[in-house]
């Protein structure tokens, strides 16, 4: 499924990525790439999540403009520290669907957050470095115990009936 | 000179006998003997042993053919790619519990562990007693297992490819003076590349991708990727096929498929299958089709250690702590790439980011719990939906786990916990772990997920108490038969894809030995 989000929630999601994040996600300039993350993560879930989050995302951010201490913002308008104790007042149940909706809105940031090369990079999280090491010294430690188990899975097994009619009299 | 594997999935191409999306190019009727709808660890197991003895099998998945060559680290990459919705399935309930399901060619295989643990006796015997299953106690099943196990190449894990969190949770649990035990894994020489659950890239975890599903198309198998299977065709109480549909791109419904055959199987999971029975009119008199379902509950802790882990150097779950395997619970340590990780924590801002400077430090350890309640499926406009309520018993013992896993930790060197219960703060010390049992921790509380879906077409000789019959064919139903973990009467409190793919052996057997019964 392709999913691209509506201008509306790439706004409320880009104003949500300084209150989940750390704060060297804006110093490096990552706002951008981890919405876009997260449009992919949308496309992949099942269809009614997806619209149910949209739309939540639309009353998290029109239902801003009642909280009194937003002066009539709209949440994606609202400057960083009045977005952080709107979200918490989210985050803190609201309402149980407000906060499960808060709770995955800030999972699947958090997920392109942490997805993101550059903070794995900072992490030291070096996995494909890993993988291609590792597939390197089985494949030379291992190369005749590896090629025999391949040849081993296409072998005919001697207990087995040989392959012949059974086709026919089923 | 490095040698490459030979097979073709490791080579990075498609087999022939495999039809895809790109190569089926209109409406298309097959004839089989034998159409299997799901191609993991039941449904390649039985196809392979089918074609092995000379019968036409066609097995439909509806997932794509990935190849070993397109697994990478990228973990929500390939969650997108491997998993069903995402990742993001949910059992409705107190709590929710996220489930997961592979969505590829050898299905959860692809996406599991590595676990390969025989049914235990304690377990077969249960099912011998309660559901009166003839022939399955262990010396029954034996055989199945040792085949099962010769076929996937069940083995200890090389010492070199044991990592440093999976040493510390060994550690911690012999200072404990608790029973901790090597893994069984299906693997050839597995490295340790720990990416398990987004796809093997080294082609050494023995899924039925690179094990069964072969072993079938070499003895002359289908394969029909990408291939939804929309019902079982009946014709009175007889299974006499089944329809479908091509999966386009961005999921469009493309042409259409039939597959006429004399024997149809549903081998995709104890999610899909009573939804498939169910969306195809499927009835049984035990009204139990759906129901009984169990999820071994799971949890993970986070446990920061002063001295660097690198936990994602080195194999998933080398060691499992079985000292309270009597009560239900098992532990190992399992690695989480940092994404995941911090999508499932609690914190946010800079407190998120002091947590995951430390990421390099962590130990993640799960605990799998034996569930005494069931759940159940129901089928909503053609689509599962999983319903479970955590009882209250199960959420006592997950309570309990998590303070002895805590200990453990704590005895390996931690210095500090997460646990799984929202606003419990960090745990710092032996003496927090004891706190957990005076806390009142509701349910709601707890982040439970799972990869064990059982038991919503349960085997049983008693067609008013189960949906199938000891080899899995559903009662009242003619030719149609259940080959996944939906047939588990109880869960099995340890990992169940051996179980499943010894089931499915025992079934072909079953089916061979009977032959005649299918003709005509």
């Amino acid at each position: 499924m392709t999913y691209e989000h509506d201008p509306l929630t790439r706004r409320v999601l880009e104003s949500l990525v300084p209150v989940i994040c750390p704060p060297e996600v804006m110093e490096l300039g990552l706002g951008a790439d981890i919405v876009d993350h997260v449009a992919l993560t949308m496309s992949a879930v099942p269809p009614l999540f997806r619209k149910g989050l949209v739309l939540g995302l639309a009353t998290y951010d029109v239902a801003a403009l009642a909280w009194l201490p937003g002066r009539g913002r709209r949440a994606h308008q609202l400057p960083p520290e009045l977005a952080e104790r709107y979200y918490e007042r989210w985050e803190h149940g609201l309402t149980p669907v407000g906060h499960e909706l808060a709770k995955a809105v800030g999972q699947l940031i958090k997920l392109g957050c942490y997805e993101h090369p550059v903070m794995q990079e900072r992490l030291g999280y070096r996995p494909q470095q890993w993988i291609e090491e590792v597939k390197r010294r089985r494949l030379t430690v291992y190369a005749d115990d590896v090629r025999k188990a391949e040849a081993a899975i296409l072998a005919p097994d001697p207990l087995r009936p040989p392959v012949k009619k059974a086709k026919e009299r089923v | 000179m490095v040698a490459l594997p030979k097979t073709a999935v490791q080579q990075g191409r498609i087999p022939d006998r495999v039809s895809t999306r790109a190569t089926i190019h209109g409406d298309t009727v097959y004839d089989a003997d034998v159409v299997i709808v799901g191609s993991g660890a039941g449904g390649a197991t039985l196809a392979a042993e089918l074609a092995e003895c000379g019968l036409d099998v066609v097995m439909i998945e509806e997932g794509r053919y990935y190849t070993t060559r397109d697994f990478t680290a990228d973990a929500s990459g390939m969650i997108r790619q491997l998993y069903r919705d995402g990742g993001a399935s949910m059992a409705i309930g107190d709590p929710p519990v996220l489930f997961q399901e592979g969505r590829a060619v050898g299905g959860s295989t692809v996406v599991n562990g590595g676990m390969s643990w025989r049914t235990p006796e304690r377990i077969l015997e249960r099912w011998r007693r309660e559901a009166g299953l003839a022939n399955i106690e262990m010396r029954d099943m034996e055989a199945y297992f040792a085949r099962v196990e010769k076929r996937i190449n069940v083995r200890h894990q090389d010492p070199e490819s044991i990592g440093h969190d999976n040493a510390l949770l060994k550690q911690g649990a012999d200072a404990k003076g608790w029973r901790v035990i090597p893994n069984l894994r299906n693997q050839v020489h597995c490295p340790g590349s720990n990416n398990c659950a987004f796809g093997c890239p080294t082609g050494a975890k023995q899924s039925a991708l690179v094990s069964y599903v072969p072993r079938a198309l070499h003895f002359g198998a289908r394969l029909l990727s990408d291939v939804k299977v929309d019902k079982i065709l009946m014709h009175g109480k007889r299974a006499i096929g089944v329809s479908g549909h091509v999966v386009g791109d961005d999921e469009r419904r493309s042409h259409k498929i039939v597959v006429r055959a004399k024997l149809v199987v549903s081998a995709c999971g104890a999610i899909q299958t009573p939804a498939l029975l169910a969306r195809s009119g499927i009835r049984t008199p035990s009204g139990q089709l759906g129901k009984n379902l169990s999820l071994h509950p799971n949890v993970k802790l986070v446990a920061t250690f002063d001295e660097p882990v690198r936990g994602w150097e080195g194999v998933h779950q080398a060691y499992q702590v079985r000292e309270f395997e009597g009560e239900g619970l098992l532990f190992a340590a399992v690695n989480i790439p940092p994404g995941v990780l911090a999508m499932t924590t609690n914190g946010r801002g800079a407190e998120l980011g002091r947590l995951m400077a430390d990421y390099d430090k962590m130990v993640v350890a799960g605990m799998l719990c034996e569930d005494t309640a069931t759940g159940r499926v129901r089928t909503i406009n053609g689509r599962p939906q999983a319903f479970y309520q955590l009882a209250q018993f199960d959420a006592e013992k997950l309570i309990r786990g998590v303070a002895l896993l805590s200990e453990l930790l704590f005895e390996a060197g931690a210095r500090s916990i997460i646990t799984p219960f929202a606003h419990v703060p960090a745990l710092t010390s032996h003496d927090d772990t004891r706190t957990l049992y005076d806390r009142t921790i509701k349910r709601s509380q707890m982040e439970v997920v799972t990869v064990h879906m059982m038991g919503t077409a349960a085997m049983g000789q008693d067609r008013t108490r189960a949906v199938t019959d000891d080899h899995g064919f559903v009662h009242d139903a003619d030719r149609l038969m259940v080959c996944d973990a939906s047939l588990f009467p109880t869960p099995i409190g340890v990992n169940p894809m051996e179980t499943i793919m010894a089931l499915a052996t025992r079934a072909a057997a079953h089916v061979l030995d009977n032959l005649s019964t299918y003709q005509g």
